[in-house]
């Protein structure tokens, strides 16, 4: 039992508290970005009837754009503390000592080496990913700027951006969620469960297996010296008021960026159709049927001058050949009906086509001129010439 | 007294007579309509349509309403025979069921419309399918809103004089039938037509009588015609295009894309508006489907000079109309259905192309040196000289 239980700090409480926010930022980014890439798909189906609606999902995509965006702007200010106050190593830049390492890895995990890489506090995997995501949030930052701001972004860019901008933000998606499954799962999670974003401590045997450089510093007191007090209020005098200037210029940047547009978003509401729906066409397509002028009346009352001509129009289109009754000549008429006489010569008042046609109704429905002209022939004596 | 035993004895004849016809009759109507027995009136006398025509077939007939419009009574029997119910020797007391005797009862109509409105439900009897579809669609709600102006069967298909318009065989519309849709639908929307000669469509359907255009009836439906002013109308129309639009058999005639409902689709507001439509197809959206751009009833031919949406100036106009602040550049925004290409927004092109080769690059990187990782992992669990 020569394991030391001594712990290092690996994570402040403020970074675990950082990688949280961003955890929980880019997870939301992912599952409803994605499902706006693929909206036809089964699993965003569900995931649009989960949230509630499409617009539900983009809110909550835009609002986690935010809180990364606000992730972001606190890593810039307290990285730039940490470089310009502190005066930390910038340890986690990348080097050509990592490419080296990197393959030295590749090397032995293919049993061409005999040894793993030494590495220090950043490991080459933590770098990959550490420079992974700064590629990705300006990619996904910039990209995503474009697609809320269009109008605004079309006012100095070609149009073709914004499109452009949606392809790159979809497919920088794609390749940021894979990473993370990939690079991300297999480094922290199923090669060793590393618990240090969590509980923000290594073990002394942990830190020698992976960060046994980092370790060597450490215990040759390279790192983790204690600042002059002095020095330290000196450079904060000058650190915190342009830090303070810069975070406002960015929070009022992230405000433009979320609110400098709201058509985009937010359209007008379509305009009703402005045309009329009912205009019926004129004129009527089935013409009106005019009844034919009437027979004028001569000033010899016969049968021949008027009345064989009017009940001819009037009445011969049932009193013809059927309905019992013929006008179709003199003779006929005065005959009458299969049940009598409807003309009773000098008695116009009670002869039954006078009768009838009194009471109106008729489909050869007489009009009071001619039908007091009948009643005058009638009363005549109903003459034929 | 002797008027009144002349009246009973000819009643007498009557009876008789009347006897023998309905049962006469009642042998016709099981022989010939079986399905319409139920239907089929009572009849005093015998009512064959020469009997009607021998009086409604002359010339000149007509009645004065008491709203001082005239109907026609004449019904020409050259034109009835060559119409389909004249075809299939229709009897007019099937749908005149009231009239039975002459005298004809009195008409209760006091207008034109009262005699439509009184008379299309008769069209029932045979047509019950069609019958039934109406009472679902707009016109018929608008009657039951006490809107009677609105269309009935008649309104459409003159019972008198409407010909053959369906396929007997295979029910579809006959090709010189769709010819004349947009006419009868005119009746009434007359300002619509106007718009609709005048596009891409409707031109080209009266001028060159092509008979792959829509007509009225393929976008609205016939017979239950829905209201085309809701939300779920308008979440549903991009699939009213695509059925023509998507049918590469028509397009390819005339050089169309198909792919234009994806491209749609693919973009922002195609998205919201499938998505919209899934979930809940009445939801009220102002994002823009296919008529919003492109005209509702005035489609024109995109690449008309004047009119046409792929010229950037109208397009632009298009955009302002939801978008005001929208400058020059915005249209571009939206790919107009193209699929990015070398030719056509090739930068959209270049970033797919570039993220084709950096995600299997990167992912595959990653994959390489995870497998190789967690090979020598287990390699080294199993000697017993892992790590921990």
């Amino acid at each position: 039992m020569s394991k030391s239980l001594r712990t290092y700090v690996r994570f402040a409480l403020t970074q675990r508290v950082e990688h949280l926010a961003m955890l929980l930022s880019f997870t939301l980014l992912g599952i409803t970005g994605l499902t706006q890439k693929y909206p036809t798909n089964d699993i965003s189906e569900f995931l649009v009837n989960l949230f509630r609606g499409i617009e539900n999902i983009r809110g909550i995509h835009h609002a986690s754009a935010v809180i990364l965006m606000l992730v972001t702007v606190y890593h810039l200010i307290t990285t730039g503390y940490k470089i310009f106050v502190e005066r930390r190593q910038m340890s986690i830049l990348p080097s050509f000592q990592d490419i080296h390492n990197a393959w030295q890895a590749f090397l032995y995990n293919i049993g061409l080496s005999k040894s793993r890489p030494q590495m220090g506090r950043y490991s080459f995997e933590e770098k990959t990913e550490y420079w992974a995501l700064v590629w990705g949030v300006i990619i996904m930052g910039l990209t995503g700027f474009l697609m809320w701001n269009p109008i605004a972004s079309t006012q100095i860019l070609p149009g073709e951006f914004i499109p452009a901008a949606k392809a790159a933000h979809g497919a920088e998606a794609v390749l940021a969620v894979l990473a993370i499954f990939v690079w991300h799962m297999y480094g922290v999670h199923l090669k060793r469960f590393n618990k240090a974003m969590w509980t923000g401590r290594l073990t002394e045997e942990e830190m020698l297996h992976e960060h046994p450089l980092e370790l060597a510093d450490i215990k040759a007191g390279i790192t983790g010296r204690v600042l002059n007090p002095v020095t330290l209020r000196k450079r904060q005098m000058v650190f915190i008021p342009i830090a303070g200037i810069l975070t406002v210029v960015m929070l009022a940047g992230i405000y433009g960026f979320v609110n400098g547009e709201k058509t985009a978003i937010t359209t007008i509401p379509p305009q009703p159709s402005p045309i009329a729906i009912y205009v019926p066409q004129t004129p009527t397509p089935i013409p009106t049927v005019i009844p034919t002028v009437s027979v004028v009346a001569p000033d010899l009352l016969t049968w021949d001058s008027y009345i064989s001509p009017l009940l001819q129009q009037k009445c011969s289109a049932c009193h013809g050949t059927m309905a019992g009754l013929s006008f179709m000549s003199y003779a006929d008429a005065i005959r009458g009906s299969t049940k009598g006489p409807v003309i009773l010569p000098g008695d116009g008042i009670n002869s039954k086509i006078y009768i009838v046609q009194s009471v109106g109704g008729q489909l050869g429905q007489l009009n009071a001129d001619e039908l007091a002209k009948l009643k005058e022939w009638i009363d005549l004596g109903a003459p034929e010439k | 007294m002797s008027r009144f035993a002349h009246l009973k004895r000819s009643r007498q004849v009557w009876l008789i007579q009347g006897v023998i016809i309905i049962m006469g009759l009642l042998v016709a109507i099981a022989a010939n309509f079986p399905s319409n027995a139920n239907a089929a009136p009572e009849r005093k006398e015998p009512q064959t349509n020469d009997s009607c025509l021998a009086c409604h077939g002359q010339p000149g007939m007509s009645l004065k309403l008491e709203s001082g419009e005239y109907l026609p009574l004449t019904i020409d029997p050259d034109h009835f025979s060559k119409s389909i119910h004249g075809k299939s020797e229709i009897g007019c007391v099937q749908c005149h069921a009231e009239i039975t005797a002459f005298p004809h009862p009195n008409r209760t109509a006091r207008s034109l419309r009262d005699v439509s409105l009184q008379f299309y439900t008769s069209c029932k009897g045979c047509h019950v399918e069609q019958y039934e579809k109406t009472l679902d669609s707009v016109h018929q709600r608008a009657i039951a809103g006490g809107n009677y102006k609105a269309a009935v069967c008649t309104d459409c298909h003159n019972p008198h004089s409407q010909t053959r318009i369906t396929d007997p065989v295979t029910g579809e519309i006959l090709p010189d039938a769709r010819l004349h849709i947009p006419q009868t639908c005119a009746r009434c929307h007359n300002a619509i037509y106007d718009k609709y000669k005048e596009s891409v469509h409707g031109s080209v359907l009266t001028d060159e009588g092509n008979r792959d255009v829509p007509t009225c009836i393929d976008c609205h439906g016939v017979h239950n015609i829905p209201d085309p002013t809701t939300n779920a109308f308008r979440l549903s129309s991009p699939q009213i295009c695509s059925k023509c639009h998507s049918n590469t058999e028509i397009m390819s005639k005339y050089g169309i894309p198909t792919d234009v409902v994806n491209t749609y689709v693919a973009d922002f507001h195609g998205t919201t508006v499938t998505l919209f439509e899934k979930r809940s197809p009445d939801q009220v959206t102002n994002k823009p489907v296919c008529f919003d751009c492109h005209g509702i009833h005035n489609i024109k031919n995109p690449r008309d000079p004047q009119y046409g949406i792929a010229m950037k100036e109208n397009l632009l106009l298009t955009c302002q109309r939801c978008h005001p602040n929208a400058k020059a550049n915005f249209p571009d925004a939206w790919m107009s259905h193209y699929i990015p290409s070398r030719e056509h927004f090739a930068l959209v092109y270049y970033v797919n192309l570039f993220y084709k080769i950096l995600i299997p690059t990167v992912i595959g990187g990653m994959l390489i040196f995870v497998i190789s990782d967690s090979i020598r992992r287990i390699i080294e669990h199993r000697k017993g000289t892992t790590h921990k």
